[in-house]
């Protein structure tokens, strides 16, 4: 009994620590001071407004959310074919080919983008959206690969097979019966693939320019050198955007991040 | 058969292609620029001898596998028992979704949000400084920012989720039966936690334990802002080669002493799960 008030006592902390500074900043963001405080002084929505009307924030909003859309996108183009591949055939390989893509997730993001920026600079692919895109792809297209190639089981190859002895192309297939039946997986895939890329800091910030940058990069680079409520609003709104993702993919795919251990 | 070739090479050649083009041959092209040297003079291991002979390099080294150690243990110490929490004591289903959410709302936001967060509450004037002081823990305030205690916070704060979501994970795969027998066989609580729950759930903790590792060690920005330069670690170290020295050998060989580090900790790290699934 003892240890289990121990237990509570100490999820309950830790918790708290987990909440911590995303609630510092949503309060911050919100002082009517010129200088950062938390608890904040007094409350006010003037910060959120400064950032609204500033065009550099505005500019790397919007080119955080085309990269991430675009990235996700292409990452969805590329995972399909790959996981169909892979779940499908046995071919010479297949393991260097699953683990070549996959293996993105798991290298320093720092690393991947100093190569990028080397490999781009020998080809002329620097400081421009498609190179920040391209780094953004390999970084994605895992997610999207892992959250599809379970959804590939064998029951569905029956149904394959039985759609093409009805006489169904290949495409028709793929568009009518396989398609809808991964299409959870694509959708999960594709939310993390999305925010992945919207957060990311250690790629892009090889590529990016005062003219060309990301939310996060632009943030990293203002907070090293100048803190004050605008920052905190900026940074508030995407953890409210987070959490709103979240609570998205709780009623529609689920989270399962947990398992019931009964 | 031909058909199903041709089939197969039409799904692979895209992805097989953007991969090679953006991930692999970039990679390879840092590896080439690490072992060869400025004046073209061929191949040359220069860059990696500065990197095992320079004491500076030493230091940084040190730091980083300080912090990469420490953040460890002390993410499995706290998440371990709520991990623990998560799966084997809450009951009622809301408050367990809530917890976690709570734990997976920290993965979603960006590091740097997060970092911002720790150098506003760990700074002179923070709450956590308000917060000892007032309670008299301290007569003054401590610094954080740009100490290694500051840092260590700041990563443990961001890794934390991963262990939880790992060790929940094995912990929820322990077959109770197990434990029921265990029980029945007279032992105490404490003594099947020690003897059967625990042992069960170590490939869960370790690998758990490896991937922090990797990720702290090859951690950038929270490092970079909440040491206010004061402390470099090696990721620190390569990017500054790269954006401001512009020094490809020398940044190639430590990129690929970072890269060679995480690859030798996941190949630990899927060993241990392999031999813990058998």
């Amino acid at each position: 009994m003892i240890v289990r008030a121990l237990l509570r006592c100490h999820a309950f902390l830790a918790l708290a620590y987990l909440l911590l500074p995303l609630v510092v900043i949503v309060g911050a963001s919100l002082t009517t001071s010129e200088f950062l405080a938390f608890p904040p002084q007094g409350l006010t929505l003037r910060w959120y407004e400064v950032v609204i009307s500033d065009p550099t924030y505005v500019a790397s909003f919007l080119t955080s959310t085309a990269l991430a859309l675009c990235a996700t996108a292409l990452a969805v183009i590329l995972a399909i074919p790959a996981a169909l591949a892979i779940a499908r055939n046995e071919f010479r390989g297949k393991a260097a080919f699953a683990s070549l893509l996959l293996s993105p997730l798991v290298l320093p993001h720092l690393v991947l983008g100093a190569a990028l920026l080397q490999f781009g600079g020998a080809i002329g692919l620097t400081r421009n959206f498609a190179a920040l895109l391209v780094g953004h792809v390999v970084i994605v297209t895992p997610f999207v690969l892992r959250t599809v190639l379970p959804m590939l089981d064998k029951d569905q190859l029956a149904l394959e097979e039985a759609s093409r002895d009805l006489g169904a192309g290949p495409f028709q297939t793929f568009f009518l019966v396989t398609l809808p039946q991964i299409r959870t997986g694509i959708v999960s895939g594709a939310i993390f693939a999305f925010i992945t890329s919207f957060i990311n800091v250690e790629l892009s910030i090889f590529n990016t320019t005062a003219a060309l940058n990301t939310i996060p990069v632009q943030l990293f680079n203002y907070v090293q050198y100048s803190v004050d409520p605008s920052i905190a609003a900026v940074s508030a709104a995407t953890i409210l955007a987070a959490a709103v993702a979240i609570v998205v993919i709780d009623l529609t795919v689920g989270l399962d991040f947990l398992p019931d251990d009964d | 058969m031909t058909a199903s070739r041709t089939a197969l090479i039409g799904l692979i050649a895209l992805p097989l292609a953007f991969s090679c083009a953006f991930f692999l041959v970039p990679l390879a092209t840092v590896f080439a620029a690490s072992v060869t040297s400025a004046d073209g003079a061929g191949l040359t291991f220069a860059s990696y001898a500065r990197i095992l002979f320079d004491e500076y390099h030493w230091s940084v080294m040190a730091v980083t596998f300080r912090l990469g150690i420490l953040t460890t243990l002390i993410c499995v110490v706290i998440g371990y028992p709520l991990a623990w929490y998560l799966v084997r004591i809450v009951r009622w289903r809301s408050w367990r979704r809530i917890c976690v959410i709570l734990l997976i709302l920290p993965l979603f936001t960006s590091n740097i949000v997060r970092s911002f967060g720790w150098m506003v509450l760990l700074g002179r004037n923070g709450l956590v400084n308000e917060t000892l002081e007032s309670v008299g823990l301290i007569e003054r305030p401590m610094r954080f920012l740009g100490t290694e205690t500051g840092i260590l916070i700041g990563l443990v704060y961001i890794l934390l989720p991963f262990v939880v979501l790992t060790v929940g994970n094995a912990l929820a795969k322990v077959d109770r039966s197990v434990e029921h027998a265990s029980a029945d066989l007279g032992a105490s609580p404490a003594s099947t936690f020690w003897h059967v729950t625990f042992p069960l759930s170590v490939p869960g903790v370790v690998s758990g334990a490896i991937i922090v590792f990797a990720l702290a060690v090859s951690a950038y920005v929270t490092p970079a802002l909440l040491s206010g330069g004061r402390v470099t670690v090696l990721a620190v170290l390569v990017f500054q080669q790269y954006s401001t020295v512009f020094d490809f050998h020398y940044g190639g060989a430590l990129a690929i002493t970072l890269l060679a580090f995480t690859l030798a900790m996941i190949g630990l790290s899927s060993l241990v799960s392999n031999r813990g699934a058998r």
